[in-house]
């Protein structure tokens, strides 16, 4: 081991960022569960699955594959340089699936029934099997990382039963991990009419699995190259290496050649990158096939969308960049190059992930998504959660390292500085609370003021559906088959013009019996056509045939049926629905008009209503604007006429059609 | 096996139904006004049913379609959604755990979320199971002033969607839809437009639980087999080592420390 002091804790200035982080993501977490899912972030019923599902729990779960694949390698195969891997491998799944089951918590609508899947079962879905799968897997990897806690914690009798019985744990693990990352992409084969051609595959299943084993190795290689760099450069960067902040004491003390240019642990993260990159070599042939195989695919490909692009840049980095980059011989000795080639398949795959999941419905969906602050500050607080919770366990267990054992001995690994932000000398490993208590006290009033939600909200629009009618709404918009050519009309300023509560009579029949709001369509339900609605001398004849009061003759008697002992009083008669709706409907056109019978259609009530009004005080006011349809209509006119066309020239338009 | 059938050439698409269906559901109005206008195809959570305009004056009546193979119970991990003796597809609430695959698994984008609540359910058309148990049609078909709304069994309503198209030929186009899309719905269609407008798929579009599950349903072999395999490997591998260095050496050798 190489003895290493460092003047300073590179650690610390990402601590901090990861408490702060956390802070916020525990203000943003509050929030979410006080104003509900729908004020705090910007999913929707277009838009279901977002940002946590995909990114935190699809993508999360696809890059912690390192526990069974490594666990697979080391612990099954026996295989060099992996076995001493499996450790951090196993933290790095189970705080991978931790973080990913953590986050969806706040993404199901009842956390609170999380447990229903176990108990209420359906085994037809996809959905089920990752639940069960991903579940158990976390308790699996847990079982597997005890006996490391353990080792620390005492009870060295429990760790002999949790270490005999580390074998079982591994081969359970690989076959749950194997049959839940082909699940997490069979999820996405129910939605063959949503999801964009390029991403929707009859393979995803088989997609998935094998990108992320592949990119789940390369980021652990980035991790192991991120501890060593942190921690102990030499052991990666080579014993040469004197930056700032480092300094090499005795260079090489477990190398016989004195100072190597080549880290002893650079093999583990080159046989990592290689081992990755070879599995996602497999992985560029099977989407290459995908591509080859699906028509619908290559025409999308070829379209050159977004969508297009998106997919070669997520190919570029998940597969083939790495692949070709591991070929170069300086690359795979270079640890900052590895590292880099690491970084970009680890993108890649999440990339890809979000993608399927996100992108490639935005088609479909017919609107963009793009996550509120809330979701993206629990996102990277669940994250930054997770990383605390790493670096706490790597500094104080035996995972990557016996560091913990060594700090025992001697208390000081870092000499001590002074700390700007604390304003304390500093000599530990962990700075303890006062730093992240400071941090707190800033970020978390920060957070709460940001990520408020009633500063976020808009308004809605004050123009409203005219369906149920309102009188005391100020603008409706008349469309009454919301075909978007509507009417705006300033039912207020209108009242006010033709004299206050008085005028409504001016525009409203107010003739259904006992109905005061009836809409315009009771009457002229159809469009385009008229409707038959009233016949008072039938109906005279009808109730006394019903009522058996002999015939036409006692009128009085029929009367009172209807208009409930005054006779012709419209305040005093039935709504026309309590007896039959049923027998409204459009004049059939084959039977020519029933004049005094039939309501005008829809189309005509309106205009007739607002043109001779309109077209009156065009003239007479000399405001030649009031005669134009844009003035009502502006959201644009029927085709084939023109824009600034004269009202009265429409009414001509219209009888000459007729 | 109860059903729908909506004829397009009678509705005027004065959304009687839409009231109708506020009311028996116990909607609050006021969302479902606004919602009218916010939503892309009119539904939300207090509007479980809209009508939908096709060109300039064509209306289609949209809610759940009532699969006979719906997605959503196939997807519903929970078992939240079944499909009910009559056919109606019906949701209970006491089981939702609101992960909202239903939402992405329904190919009509009917499940609606309450986005707005606290305790937030899945909202979607059950076809008036309780007014249907009280001896009542659906709220829709009895609101509807054209009967643009035929309710009853499904096989009669396909023979009547038949019997029109064939009175009238040219009012119609020859086509009932939902007799065969996505394995057949319980709600069918008749129109003199296209209703490929609204997102209708060819008629031998296959129905997705039938797509899907078989890949489902293969979990217990995949499962059983690496299981088997990984197993098998570890054995092996154990075994020779035992035999190379003795039987301690399978339980060092691994492990990270570096000393």
């Amino acid at each position: 081991m190489s003895e290493l002091e460092l003047t300073t804790d590179r650690t610390q200035r990402i601590k901090d960022v990861l408490w702060a982080l956390t802070f916020a993501g525990l203000v943003a977490m509050l929030l979410r569960f006080v104003f509900g899912l729908g004020a705090t972030t910007n999913l929707d019923d277009r838009v279901p699955w977002g940002l946590w599902k995909i990114f935190n729990m699809i993508s999360g779960a696809a890059l912690a594959t390192c526990g069974f694949t490594v666990g697979f390698l080391g612990h099954v195969l026996h295989l060099k340089p992996f076995d001493r891997m499996v450790k951090p491998a196993i933290l790095v799944a189970f705080l991978g699936y931790g973080a990913s089951l953590f986050a969806l918590l706040f993404d199901i609508g009842l956390p609170w029934r999380f447990w229903h899947p176990f108990v209420h079962w359906n085994i037809h879905s996809f959905l089920f099997e990752v639940f069960w799968c991903v579940s158990c897997y976390f308790v699996i990897t847990f079982l597997e990382l005890s006996p490391t806690l353990l080792e620390r914690l005492g009870l060295a009798k429990l760790r002999g039963v949790l270490s005999k019985a580390a074998g079982v744990f591994v081969i359970i693990g690989i076959t749950l991990s194997s049959l839940h990352h082909t699940s997490l992409g069979s999820l996405f084969l129910v939605t063959p009419q949503r999801l964009h051609a390029l991403w929707y595959s009859p393979i995803i299943s088989l997609l998935f699995i094998i990108s992320a084993i592949g990119g789940g190795l390369m980021l652990l290689a980035l991790i192991k190259t991120l501890h060593s760099w942190w921690y102990d450069p030499s052991r990666v960067f080579g014993g040469t290496m004197v930056r700032e902040g480092v300094v090499c004491k005795t260079c090489g003390g477990d190398s016989e050649n004195g100072a190597t240019p080549e880290g002893p642990d650079l093999h583990v993260v080159r046989a990592l990158v290689t081992a990755g990159a070879w599995v996602l070599s497999v992985y560029l042939l099977l989407k290459i096939g995908d591509l080859v195989l699906r028509p619908e695919a290559r025409a999308a490909l070829l379209a050159g969308t977004w969508e297009s692009v998106l997919y070669v840049v997520e190919l570029l980095s998940a597969a083939i960049l790495p692949v070709l980059l591991v070929l170069i011989k300086p690359v795979r000795r270079s640890p900052y190059a590895l590292a880099v080639t690491a970084g970009l398949a680890a993108f890649g795959l999440a990339l890809n992930r979000v993608d399927v999941g996100i992108f490639g419905y935005f088609r479909d969906a017919g609107e963009l998504y793009f996550p509120s602050a809330i979701e993206w500050v629990i996102t990277f607080g669940v994250l930054a959660m997770a990383g605390l919770a790493f670096f706490f366990i790597i500094e104080n267990f035996s995972v990557f390292d016996d560091r913990w054992k060594r700090l025992a001995d001697s208390e000081l690994k870092f000499s001590s500085s002074f700390d700007r932000l604390t304003w304390v000398w500093n000599h530990r490993l962990m700075t303890g609370l006062e730093r992240a208590s400071l941090i707190a006290l800033i970020v978390l009033p920060l957070a709460w003021i940001t990520l408020y939600p009633p500063f976020l909200e808009s308004t809605p629009p004050d123009t409203r559906a005219p369906l149920a009618v309102d009188a005391a709404r100020d603008t409706l918009r008349i469309d009454a088959n919301r075909d978007g050519l509507d009417a705006v009309f300033a039912h207020t300023a209108h009242k006010q013009r033709l004299g206050g509560e008085e005028s409504c009579v001016n525009c409203h029949h107010l003739s259904m019996p006992a109905d005061r709001a009836t809409p315009c369509s009771e009457c002229h339900r159809a469009m385009e056509a008229e409707t038959v609605i009233f016949n008072h001398e039938q109906h005279l004849a009808w109730v006394a045939e019903d009522k058996e009061l002999g015939g036409w003759i006692p009128e009085n008697q029929s009367c009172v049926e209807c208009h409930s002992g005054q006779a012709r009083s419209a305040a005093s008669a039935k709504a026309c629905m309590e007896c039959h709706r049923e027998d409204m409907h459009a004049v059939d056109p084959a039977n020519g008009r029933l004049a005094q019978f039939a309501a005008t259609s829809y189309h005509s009530a309106m205009h007739n209503t607002c043109i001779p009004c309109h077209t009156e005080n065009a003239l007479t006011q000399n405001r030649p604007e009031l005669d134009r349809c844009t003035t009502c209509h502006q959201f644009g006119v029927p085709e084939g006429l023109e824009e600034n066309l004269q009202m009265r020239e429409l009414v001509e338009v219209r009888i000459r059609r007729q | 096996m109860i059903g729908m059938l909506i004829d397009v050439t009678k509705c005027v698409g004065c959304e009687k139904c839409v009231a109708a269906c506020v009311k028996a559901n116990g909607c609050d109005p006021a969302a479902a006004d606004r919602d009218r206008a916010t939503s892309p195809d009119g539904l939300s959570a207090d509007r479980l049913t809209t009508v939908q305009p096709i060109g300039w004056d064509h209306f289609a009546k949209k809610a759940c379609m009532h699969c006979l193979e719906p997605s959503c119970v196939s997807a519903c991990l929970v078992g939240g959604i079944t499909r009910s003796e009559n056919g109606a597809v019906v949701y209970d609430p006491d089981k939702c755990i609101g992960c909202r695959y239903c939402m992405l698994a329904c190919p009509f984008h009917v499940p609606r979320y309450e986005w707005s609540a606290k305790v937030p359910f899945m909202k979607k058309c059950e076809l008036c199971e309780e007014r249907l148990a009280d001896g009542e049609i659906p709220a829709c078909a009895d609101a509807c002033p054209q009967n643009a709304i035929e309710f009853g069994e499904r096989d009669e309503l396909l023979r009547l969607a038949h019997q029109r198209i064939g009175e009238n030929p040219d009012g119609y186009i020859d086509h009932v839809w939902g007799e065969h899309e996505f394995g057949g719905t319980s709600v069918l269609y008749i129109s003199d437009a296209d209703l490929a407008e609204l997102g209708w798929p060819s008629p031998d579009t296959e129905s997705i639980p039938h797509l899907v599950e078989p890949v489902m349903h293969a979990t217990p072999i995949v499962g059983g087999s690496v299981l088997a395999s990984v197993a098998g490997v570890n054995w092996i591998v154990r075994r020779r080592m035992q035999q190379m260095h003795g039987p301690d050496a399978s339980s060092n050798g691994h492990g990270g420390g570096e000393q």
